[in-house]
């Protein structure tokens, strides 16, 4: 067998094999699927599936928060509203431009460090340890401590920047240009954390003969790593990448408490808008058909990125 | 691994030194702001050294708001939930990567849906739905909807894994007569362990660090969790203690870092190595 | 195998942690309102949000008075936090597990009661608390003609200054019964100079600041009640922001760092000597007295009065009662006892805030010989008034989205006069929809 039939998963082979008899095949299939998927089965249906349903069902009323409210049919009524509010759109777009950078800039800032923790440099369980640290901080811990960090008079930040003679006197999360880039920032740096663990599981599942075999073929270090590792990578690339877009098009604590969605709107996400629509204004009906219309689009965004990996996938 | 030259050594090890300051030094920062007095945390300058080192920060953040009561709650629902993630979802993630059909479709087509749609317009219906099964306000109701909100990134993520896990091995063991059972414990769930413990360092970390579903659906005190002891420290308009919050802080972050370095010691695989054979 | 005892070590585990867990539960399964209503004795669920320790230890004397005298009717002290406290209120109302007596404050508190939750208090007002508090602060706990809460504490926007600087650049310090805005200005730029602001304004969060000063002016803002609301913006609306974003780029006596920090970062600056004077919330002189460094001399400025004197929006912390609470009546005297005199100055003192009864305010006047600050704060206290803002349906989404936005690039320079109120009215126009 070749090195590259070893490497790439494909489906297909499965089928290719003779088989005992199609139907039998088939449904024993069917039944040994059913009983893998059932255990998780029930808790999703009971507290995850009723209440989406629930929520999905508020976007077709006019439900409020009022005290037993009447939640009344009204159609479509609140998407034609939310086609034309400029408002939620505007925080769409910098929910995108969020969500990008901070995926983008998470894959390649983390893909270094497995790297690195891959490799046989020393300390490599504290360095481990250490990489980790983000992760064991709860978010609001986060926000206030970076929040001072960012301080632009009397900060560490500055004062480092001050220090090897760099501009000192920038107002990180105040000047409405370097807001979202600061957020941003931070958004990639409690991020890293579970996007390296990742990687690293993965680069620690690839075979090293399959590495040393090319070595000894002659290939280089970055033949090897385009050849071997990253085609060996690439459903965890995918998976992971998919799932932090999602997380992070979706999160809104971190950001709400660093600047509330300032300054002047620049770092309104969607999720804040949203929720500042369920729960401050109380229409729920109406921040539940926003919700629906994120849905749509992060699925239609992402069920793009993921046919044409899966393409190259069974290629 | 090869051998690297020495200047390619020297810029790893540089390149790993920048990583760990921009990764540890919040961290720092957070230890050094825990030791300082009130005061010099509402000066202009801030150095890294307090002038006078102010332990009292954290005699104060242990007194108040109950912190080791509710850091042994986030222990408890962390760990339970990191358990039953890994448990329900093995089976499930095997399931969604091996099988092909409509399984998978709808298996995504959930796993995109829940993981999107805001978790705050769905809060209510779930509050409701928990007080009828009489969990609400209980640590169990809560390990239960961790349980099931993690799932779909843990199913995620481990479809990933086991989609990487070459079929050549399973099928191999399929012509030696092992059942698909044997073949999972066998086979697949060893080489699967660093995704486990990769997914299982996730779903601990997710039940750790949730605030709004801890914050909404406990009533007492004495369930409270961390996040939501430690946001008690931020009081009305804003004012932040910040000496008793950063002392909490650092002590929160003590627990996750033990259950971490147990955890991450099982992430050195080589287990595939020497099993495909050319 | 090492797999079987991991699954051992794993089912050990999993077995002590759910003993663990169900130990953890809730005593009581029925969340929300506790007790048996028409029984021998009901517990009262009081959620309280006091973090200073001060004011817990106020709160906890008070509950106690009430449980020694009261026996059959006892009260349960529930602490949360304020943070989240919003979030947590609006789930456990409408998942019908809300305790039977709520603290919050008004502007927040206010919506709840028009979605119909909280229960109507006027009968249980006793008659000398009511002539005691003012009008204007009746009116910021009246929704429909019903009083929903009783106001409990309350703060106003004064201004501290360092002695030695203001005295240094010649000016005289201020102390009669109130300041103008002219004055206020002319304080500022006297004190600026190379490396000194004259002012430090933490406006990170402008708008409450804005609506509340603007009454000084005479600008209301809106005008009517709940979706029929109409905003208005002219000259009294805009003074006070007109006057900061003038100190700031014309007179250039504010720190423009400050203007994007909230109340308490802009704190540093006036400790550390850079900026002679600062606005904040009253209740900061405590911790200006706590955190300021040993030589500074600071002191509290007379109240800041434009054109209609000293008015500002009364924004009171609130106990409120669960309209659906089995035990609503005997909460609601609770709430009654709670707000009276003596009890609300106990607490504003030890919570270096304003209580809303005058014959409060008196008391911590003798208690504290008017020092650290009081006298000035309890003068300010006399231009609290009812805030027309309160009563409009959809204040917080425009607050949140609009208002807050919009004041912030008027402040960064990046909108006029015209650009703001532009943003402000049009903004309203469409949120109110």
């Amino acid at each position: 067998m070749t090195i590259t039939s070893a490497v790439a998963p494909s489906p297909t082979t499965q089928d290719r094999r003779p088989r005992r008899g199609r139907q039998d095949r088939s449904s024993q299939q069917r039944r040994e699927a059913i009983a893998l998927v059932f255990p998780s089965l029930v808790p999703i249906v009971i507290f995850s599936v009723l209440p989406l349903l629930q929520g999905v069902w508020y976007a077709f009323t006019d439900a409020t928060l009022r005290r037993n409210d009447t939640a009344d049919f009204v159609g479509v009524d609140n998407f034609t509203r939310l086609a034309g509010d400029s408002f939620f759109w505007s925080s769409f777009r910098i929910g995108l431009i969020w969500a990008v950078s901070v995926t983008l800039l998470q894959l390649v800032a983390s893909l270094g460090l497995a790297l690195l923790l891959n490799s046989d440099l020393r300390f490599r369980s504290l360095t481990r340890l250490l990489a980790l640290i983000p992760w064991a901080m709860p978010p609001v811990v986060v926000a206030i401590m970076w929040t001072m960090i960012y301080t632009p008079n009397g900060g560490p930040l500055n004062a480092a920047l001050g220090a090897v003679g760099l501009p000192s006197g920038i107002n990180w999360l105040g000047d409405f240009n370097t807001a979202l880039p600061a957020v941003i920032v931070v958004g990639v740096w409690i991020g890293m954390p579970q996007t390296t663990v990742t990687l690293l599981a993965g680069l620690q599942q690839i075979p090293t003969e399959l590495s040393e075999a090319a070595a000894v073929d002659g290939a280089s270090a970055w033949q090897r790593f385009r050849n071997v590792t990253l085609p060996s990578l690439r459903p965890i690339v995918v998976s992971i990448t998919s799932l932090n877009f999602i997380w992070n098009f979706n999160s809104f604590g971190l950001v709400y408490v660093m600047t509330e969605g300032g300054p002047g709107g620049k770092t309104m996400l969607p999720m804040l808008f949203t929720y500042l629509e369920a729960f401050k204004n109380r229409n729920i009906g109406y921040a539940a058909a926003m919700g629906v219309v994120l849905v749509i689009v992060v699925v239609l965004i992402l069920a793009g990125f993921l046919r044409t990996q899966f393409r190259k996938e069974t290629a | 691994m090869n051998r690297t030259s020495t200047p390619v050594k020297t810029l790893q090890y540089l390149a790993l030194a920048a990583y760990i300051l921009f990764l540890g030094f919040p961290l720092l920062w957070l230890v050094s702001a825990s030791i300082k007095s009130s005061q010099e945390l509402a000066a202009l300058d801030m150095s890294l050294l307090p002038k006078q080192f102010h332990w009292d920060n954290y005699a104060v953040a242990l007194q108040k708001q109950g912190l080791t009561r509710s850091a042994v709650n986030s222990l408890v629902v962390s760990l339970l939930s990191m358990v039953f993630v890994v448990l329900l979802s093995m089976p499930a993630a095997y399931a969604l990567a091996r099988f092909k059909g409509r399984l998978r479709a709808v298996g995504v087509g959930w796993i995109l849906v829940s993981q999107v749609f805001p978790v705050i317009l769905i809060i209510i219906p779930l509050f409701i739905i928990l007080r009828d099964v009489r969990l609400v306000d209980t640590l169990m109701g809560l390990v239960l909807v961790y349980t099931t909100f993690t799932m779909p990134f843990a199913l995620w993520m481990l479809q990933g894994f086991v989609a990487a896990i070459p079929t050549d091995l399973e099928e191999a063991a399929a012509i030696d007569g092992a059942s698909r059972f044997q073949t999972l414990r066998r086979i697949v769930f060893p080489l699967l362990m660093p995704g486990i413990v990769a997914t299982a360092m996730f779903a601990f970390v997710a039940a750790w660090n949730e605030f709004f579903f801890a914050l909404v659906l406990i009533q007492s005190p004495e369930n409270y969790t961390l996040p939501v002891a430690l946001k008690m420290f931020v009081g009305g308009e804003g004012k932040v203690a910040l000496g008793p919050l950063a002392a909490g802080a650092v002590l929160a972050t003590i627990p996750s870092l033990v259950v971490f370095s147990i955890l991450q010691r099982r992430l050195t695989g080589g287990l595939l190595a020497g099993s495909v054979k050319g | 195998m090492g797999t079987r005892r991991l699954a051992l070590a794993g089912a050990a585990l999993a077995a002590t942690l759910l003993a663990a867990c169900s130990q953890g539960s809730a005593t009581n399964p029925d969340a929300g309102s506790g007790g048996t209503a028409g029984g021998a004795s009901v517990t009262l669920k009081f959620q309280s949000l006091q973090d200073q320790p001060a004011a817990v230890e106020a709160v906890k004397g008070i509950v106690d008075s009430w449980n020694s005298a009261h026996p059959e009717a006892k009260v349960e002290l529930i602490q949360a936090g304020w943070d989240g406290i919003y979030d947590k209120l609006v789930t456990q109302f409408n998942g019908n597990a809300a305790p039977d007596i709520i603290h919050y404050e008004a502007a927040s508190i206010v919506p709840f009661a028009r979605d119909g939750y909280l229960a109507d208090l006027t009968s249980k007002v006793p008659a000398d608390l009511k002539s005691d508090i003012s009008d204007g602060i009746w009116k910021s706990v009246t929704v429909d003609n019903k009083v929903i809460a009783m106001p409990t504490e309350l703060q106003t926007y004064v201004v501290f200054a360092n002695k030695k600087l203001l005295e240094a650049s010649g000016a005289t310090i201020p102390t009669g019964d109130s300041m103008t805005l002219e004055q206020f200005r002319a304080l500022a730029r006297a004190t600026t100079k190379d490396g000194q602001f004259g002012l430090a304004w933490g406006l990170k969060s402008p708008t409450a600041t804005f609506m509340s000063l603007a009454l000084t002016s005479g600008g209301t803002f809106f005008t009517g009640t709940g979706k029929e609301a109409k905003i208005n913006v002219g000259a009294g609306e805009l003074a006070v922001p007109k006057l900061v974003k003038e100190m700031a780029y014309t007179d250039k006596s504010i720190d423009p760092v400050s203007l994007t920090q909230s109340g308490s970062q802009a704190l540093a600056s006036f400790y550390a000597g850079k900026a002679a004077m600062t606005v904040q919330g009253s209740f900061q002189a405590a911790n200006i007295k706590k955190d300021a460094p040993a030589g500074l001399d600071w002191v509290e400025l007379p109240p800041l009065a434009g054109s209609q004197g000293t008015a500002q929006a009364a924004n009171p912390q609130t106990l409120s009662v669960n309209a659906d609470s089995p035990n609503a009546d005997k909460a609601a005297e609770f709430v009654a006892y709670f707000a009276n005199a003596e009890n609300t100055a106990k607490l504003n003192q030890a919570d270096a805030l304003i209580p809303a009864s005058k014959k409060a305010q008196d008391l911590i006047l003798s208690s504290t010989g008017g020092k650290d600050g009081w006298d000035m704060t309890m003068k300010s206290a006399q231009g609290l008034t009812g805030a027309p803002f309160l009563a409009v349906d959809a204040y917080t989404q425009w607050k949140d989205t609009i208002a807050t936005p919009s004041f912030q690039k008027y402040l960064a320079n990046q909108i006029d006069d015209a650009g703001l109120t532009q943003a402000l009215t049009e903004g309203f126009t469409q949120v109110n929809r």
